[in-house]
């Protein structure tokens, strides 16, 4: 049986182990927050980009719609996947989920017939994949906790340059969607060719924006006068469409960054609870062997007394 | 004139200015009131907003679009920055990773067209920076 000072050296430890996932719970939590209020911010711009796209659309006409980066390829020899993970651990199965359905993604692309090519986000997957001898075409680190737009950009440029450039003829992204701090499912969205009902489709919001506001006398002029396009509506349209690979780069990322820290702040929450109850497993144990050392000491002097007598 | 300056990020500015200029894909523009309405998509350049008291806020403004309609000019750019935000090492080092792949991309592809996009707006973002100093 361990000594009694064994038993407290062990308590204390476990005690501090608490201390650090509440920290790190906590930490959590507060990330968490902020990452909520960014996918909240990018409303506002989306639904403005939304309403572009329709204005634009309608003066270009419908043949416009018919760009390369909005086609399905017939023959797919390459499929592009990126997987979005975080540049740190300790965050339950955050990680190791996202790589899971990365490394099964295989089989089903060998099963069309073409070869698989992994793009990677964060330090933990791009290390994970390269310690099983996986080629990759790209790996994006050092930003997951905070993902800028620029991050977004780069990343969505760079695989529309390779889709372009018929490197790959599709790319699909693998991110962990934030559904709520307890709740993340892991993802797979075809980023490119980019879906036509994403651009085009009847948004939710389909009240006429133009229509809000005080109806001045300029609106109403406004909406009877002709639009100057720079440069011209097709031009435009091409250069507006890549720009939902970009947007859904950045909500994949922030998604991811909100996945990552609800599941570090479940997992830190769980380790605490566990720890909680280890230390009343080792409170008992003590207890246990502090009784024994006085009984085995009752034992002595009554045995002594015996001896004696 | 109301103007409204959107991020993916977040909202950089919101109030009234008496104009407004930029760069578009055809040109330098400057929008004031009663302007017609403009859909143009822009490039990188300093936006600047000349406010009512007459002082001028600069930014550094990546690609992105301009809309103007009955007053209201809304400007949605995928980064915009104020001078004292901009790091002038790292853009140099943005512009030189941008022309070393500049180099090694075969002219017509799409990594092409990227690199050099890529250092016209950092070289943009420079100037801005350089101006602010």
């Amino acid at each position: 049986m361990a000594t009694r000072k064994e038993v407290r050296a062990r308590i204390a430890s476990v005690k501090n182990v608490q201390k650090i996932t509440r920290a790190m719970e906590m930490v959590a939590a507060a990330r968490l927050r902020r990452a909520e209020q960014r996918i909240e911010a990018l409303r506002p711009y989306s639904g403005q980009l939304r309403r572009m796209t329709r204005n634009v659309a309608e003066a270009a006409g419908a043949e416009a719609r018919n760009l390369p980066v909005l086609q399905d390829r017939e023959n797919v020899s390459t499929v592009g996947v990126l997987l979005v993970t975080g540049d740190r651990g300790l965050a339950g199965s955050f990680n190791s989920q996202i790589l899971r359905e990365g490394l099964n993604l295989r089989q089903a692309v060998k099963a069309e017939g073409a070869e698989i090519s992994y793009s990677v986000v964060g330090r933990r997957g791009a290390s994970t994949m390269r310690f099983r001898g996986e080629e990759l075409a790209a790996e994006y680190v050092g930003f997951t906790d905070r993902p800028a737009f620029a991050d977004a950009r780069g990343i969505a440029d760079a695989l529309i340059a390779d889709y372009v450039d018929e490197k790959v003829d599709r790319v699909d992204l693998v991110y962990n969607r934030y559904v709520s701090p307890l709740t993340q499912l892991v993802w797979r969205q075809t980023l490119l060719p980019i879906q036509h009902a994403q651009v085009f489709g009847e948004g939710a919001e389909e009240e006429d924006q133009q229509g809000a506001g005080p109806d001045t006398e300029l609106a109403k002029a406004h909406r009877r006068a002709l639009w100057v396009y720079e440069p011209d509506p097709e031009e435009l349209l091409a250069e507006l469409v890549p720009e939902y690979a970009q947007l859904s780069v950045y909500r994949a990322l922030l998604e991811s960054t909100a996945s990552e820290h609800g599941s570090r702040m479940t997992a830190m929450r769980n380790a605490a609870e566990n720890a909680k109850e280890v230390i009343g497993d080792l409170t008992l144990e003590m207890n246990r062997v502090r009784q024994a050392e006085i009984t085995q000491e009752i034992l002595e002097v009554v045995g002594g007394a015996e001896g004696l007598g | 004139m109301h103007a409204e300056v959107l991020t993916p990020e977040g909202k950089v500015f919101e109030g009234e200015v008496e104009q407004l200029s930029t760069r578009t894909a055809v040109g330098e523009i400057g929008i004031l009131a009663n302007h017609v309405p403009v859909l143009a998509r822009l490039r990188p350049t300093a936006l600047r907003l000349h406010m009512p008291g007459g002082e001028i806020t600069r930014y550094a403004q990546g690609e992105g679009w301009l809309q103007v309609f009955a007053n209201e000019a809304m400007v949605l750019v995928g980064e915009c920055l104020a001078p004292d935000q901009l790091d002038a090492a790292q853009l140099r080092e943005r512009v030189k990773d941008a022309e070393k792949r500049l180099g090694e991309a075969e002219e017509g592809t799409a990594a092409h067209g990227l690199a050099r996009r890529d250092k016209q707006r950092a070289e943009a973002f420079l100037e801005v920076a350089g101006a602010g100093e």
